[in-house]
């Protein structure tokens, strides 16, 4: 059997198995035919999702044959024949329902010659290519949207996929103003990523890509608009499957408090704040502990403290920190303040939150300078816990 | 003080490391271990018939499996050895060490093996450090590992300006080292011209704190095989020795936070170090060590700690990053392999501290190997409330 390129007409068909995507073939139910000139004649048969590929002498059953020599069609399936030049010239022709035949295009991913790797604007045009069969119309009901992306390098380039009326069209340009626009400075970190070796937050930490526009589009619409492109080298070698399990852990727990910590918490029922002393030092615990920190000894005198006080220290977190107890991420940005209760000295002061609206008013203290003076708010109903008060608030 | 006095002497004479990533899902818990267990016996040219006792720690809480030692038996090869699992905080691996080198010096054990590990992906790290924290109170606020007060610190003391500019010179000088390193995890390739653009677009975390600042949450595996001297001597052409280590955690509770000048806070590591070095004879630490492997678990954390490390005076620690005296071949390398900033599976970690610095010792560390010999090195360890761990390496028997 002749080769092309290293590759024989067999090679095309024996992979055909390995290349075939069930997502291209939902609505395709038809015996397609390949008449290939001194080499024979193979029938495919798609439906319900599937494939099958055999070798025949009879046609005749086909809703579509394809003819051609072998160059022709090994040159096509590895992208060395231009195949609306080949069609045009007659170099293979199209037997039988031309648009049936249309729809082969779509259903196996990219032949790739074994041993010989993908350039990354090889990468880049059969990303883009397969965009449009890769497309899931139920998906997009209702959407208008438009996803930019400018890949830098010499490699690189801009596309544009456009979503309106639950069709897609993909365009070389980048036109008006995109929903979201992906920039990489270097198109092989682009291809990297979507072949899934990088990951999005590597990349966008090291300031080598950055997303604009609508970003939650991208991060959360995209992959359900698109099924997941595959690299067709990995379609040559089968992988084993990964399998993670999901699990999901949530357990009630319950703490004893300890006559210390009660003592405390229970205080909070009564709108009272109590630190318990060192009868060494003479140090200020807050929460109280049972043995002073830094003398090792027990520490049985309590001192009611505040409850107002002065912010000594702010941290304002962005990151959307769970609350481990339920699980239910915090809104941001929000102000974890350190507060020196009246009475309370040098590093003597109580965790908690500030409202949420005065994040920016809050001066932090130091000997030279007061911090913003704050008082708490109480619950209502009161039950010897932390959100017996529910967050300081300026004291004005 | 007669308590870090060693029945006798502890050579390192097996390394083995993973490659340290995001996601190791090619391999379960077990499997991830196994890979570093076999490359330090490799390593150490010994097999696991030689290994008298497996010290096997991780942070429990983090992949929610409970005794994981039994689960990972396979991959330690601890079946049918003397066995002992341990977990303290982010300093897991350097109590797995310190542990592994009082067992071998106490005469109790020959070789004793030590294994740290973490899957992170498998678990959720700021949930499990979180659920860390005295459940009565502060499990209810803290924002797991997250804090930008050391950033605050920088920042008051130095200005705005030369603070950033300083975490990112760091944060830079260690992804160039990360680069040079095969195993770590994060190696971007970082330019200092970027350190502009980097202070502007890199995400804020908490306060000044910023995503390129802190270290990642990595898959990953250390072993390290402690032996008595007499073992070392006839088993390794180069032992690593094992000077001295000291372990200080304060209570349980972040009170630090109330920037009193007239009653200063005594950080761990300053405290850890000065008691360290006293008792070693040594003055002068930053010309003694040759090298130092630092938990750094942000970069804000990393340049105000080595003023705590080396006892340094006014704003020296600044300089040495911005001179860039920590790279390799500057005077004093900071973490050849791009440290915790680089990699970070938090249970092996601090191992990693200790191997990492060991290798240096040994001169062979790779392509991140700094050029000068390294006779003398320092690892630390740092978790959970001011928990911190330091270990001195020497390549010789001499102190």
């Amino acid at each position: 059997m002749a080769e092309y390129w290293g590759v024989t007409v067999a090679d095309i068909f024996n992979s055909m198995p390995e290349r075939f995507r069930p997502e291209g073939a939902r609505d395709v139910a038809a015996v397609f035919g390949y008449d290939i000139k001194d080499e024979g004649k193979w029938q495919l048969t798609v439906k319900n999702n599937s494939m099958a590929l055999e070798k025949t002498d009879d046609l005749s059953c086909c809703v579509a044959t394809m003819a051609a020599d072998g160059e022709t069609f090994v040159g096509v399936n590895v992208g060395k024949v231009d195949a609306t030049n080949a069609f045009m010239s007659g170099k293979f022709r199209i037997e039988g329902d031309m648009v049936a035949f249309g729809k082969t295009g779509r259903l196996f991913r990219k032949f790739v010659l074994a041993g010989k790797g993908m350039t990354t604007r090889e990468y880049l045009a059969d990303m883009f290519a397969t965009i449009v069969p890769r497309f899931k119309a139920e998906e997009a009901e209702g959407l208008d949207a438009s996803f930019a992306f400018a890949l830098g390098g010499a490699d690189g380039g801009q596309w544009s996929v456009f979503i309106k009326d639950k069709a897609c069209t993909v365009t070389t340009t980048i036109e008006g103003k995109p929903t979201v626009t992906l920039e990489f400075n270097d198109a092989r970190d682009y291809v990297d990523f979507i072949l899934g070796k990088i990951d999005a937050q590597s990349i966008l930490a090291a300031g080598k890509a950055a997303a604009k526009g609508d970003i939650n589009m991208m991060a959360s619409k995209w992959p359900l608009l698109f099924e997941k492109y595959k690299d067709p080298l990995g379609g040559n070698v089968k992988e084993q499957e990964l399998l993670t399990l999901k699990k999901t852990i949530s357990i009630n727990q319950r703490f004893a408090t300890g006559p210390v910590m009660g003592k405390f918490l229970r205080g909070l029922k009564d709108k009272k704040i109590y630190a318990n002393k060192c009868p060494q030092c003479g140090r200020l615990q807050l929460p109280p502990r049972e043995v002073c920190a830094e003398c090792r000894v027990r520490a049985a005198d309590f001192v009611e403290v505040g409850p107002k006080g002065e912010v000594r220290y702010m941290d304002v977190v962005y990151y959307a920190m769970p609350d481990p107890l339920t699980g239910v991420a915090r809104e941001t940005p929000y102000g974890s303040i350190n507060i020196r209760l009246d009475g309370c000295k040098g590093n003597e002061t109580l965790p908690h939150f500030i409202r949420k609206d005065q994040i920016e008013k809050i001066q932090m203290g130091w000997n030279e300078m007061q911090g913003t003076r704050v008082r708490p708010v109480w619950e209502e109903n009161r039950s010897g816990d932390i959100w017996d008060i529910k967050y300081f608030e300026i004291d004005e | 003080m007669a308590h870090h006095k060693k029945n006798r002497n502890v050579g390192i004479i097996g390394i083995g490391q993973t490659k340290h990533s995001s996601h190791r899902e090619d391999v379960n818990q077990p499997e991830l271990i196994h890979e570093a267990v076999r490359l330090a016996l490799q390593d150490a040219n010994l097999t696991m018939k030689d290994i008298d006792c497996v010290v096997h720690g991780n942070m429990e809480l983090f992949e929610m499996v409970h005794q994981p030692d039994l689960w990972h038996v396979l991959g330690t090869g601890a079946y049918g050895k003397d066995c002992i699992r341990i977990t303290t905080g982010g300093t897991v691996g350097a109590t797995l060490s310190c542990a592994s080198d009082n067992l071998a010096a106490s005469g109790m054990y020959d070789i004793v093996m030590a294994i740290g590990f973490e899957k992170l992906q498998e678990g959720h790290t700021t949930g499990g450090i979180t659920n860390m924290a005295d459940p009565l109170w502060f499990r209810k606020i803290q924002a797991g590992a997250l804090t930008g007060s050391s950033a605050y610190d920088v920042e008051r003391e130095f200005g705005l300006e030369r603070a950033n500019r300083a975490s990112l010179t760091y944060r830079i000088i260690m992804d160039k080292h990360a680069c040079l390193n095969p195993n770590a995890h994060r190696a971007f390739g970082l330019e200092f011209s970027q350190i502009d653009d980097l202070i502007r677009t890199s995400p804020k975390l908490v306060g000044e704190l910023k995503l390129i600042e802190m270290c990642s949450q990595s898959d990953g595996a250390c072993c390290v095989i402690f032996a008595c001297e007499q073992k070392a001597k006839e088993l390794a052409p180069t032992p690593v020795w094992i000077r001295d280590h000291i372990t200080v955690h304060r209570e349980e509770t972040f009170n630090i936070f109330g920037y009193d000048r007239t009653v200063p806070v005594i950080k761990t590591h300053k405290f850890a170090a000065e008691q360290l070095f006293r008792r070693n004879g040594i003055k002068d630490p930053i010309n003694y060590f040759d090298v130092f492997e630092m938990y750094d678990p942000a970069t804000w954390w990393a340049i105000d700690w080595l003023r705590d490390f080396f006892a340094l005076p006014g704003d020296e620690h600044l300089k040495l990053v911005e001179n860039k005296e920590i790279m390799i071949g500057g005077r004093m390398p900071i973490n050849p392999s791009g440290g915790v900033i680089g990699s970070n599976p938090i249970g092996a970690t601090a191992l990693i501290r200790v191997a990492e610095a060991a290798l240096q010792v040994r001169g062979n560390a790779g392509p991140h190997q700094i050029p000068t010999p390294v006779r003398h090195a320092l690892a630390s360890g740092f978790g959970g409330t001011m928990w911190t761990v330091m270990t001195m390496l020497e390549n010789e028997l001499n102190w």
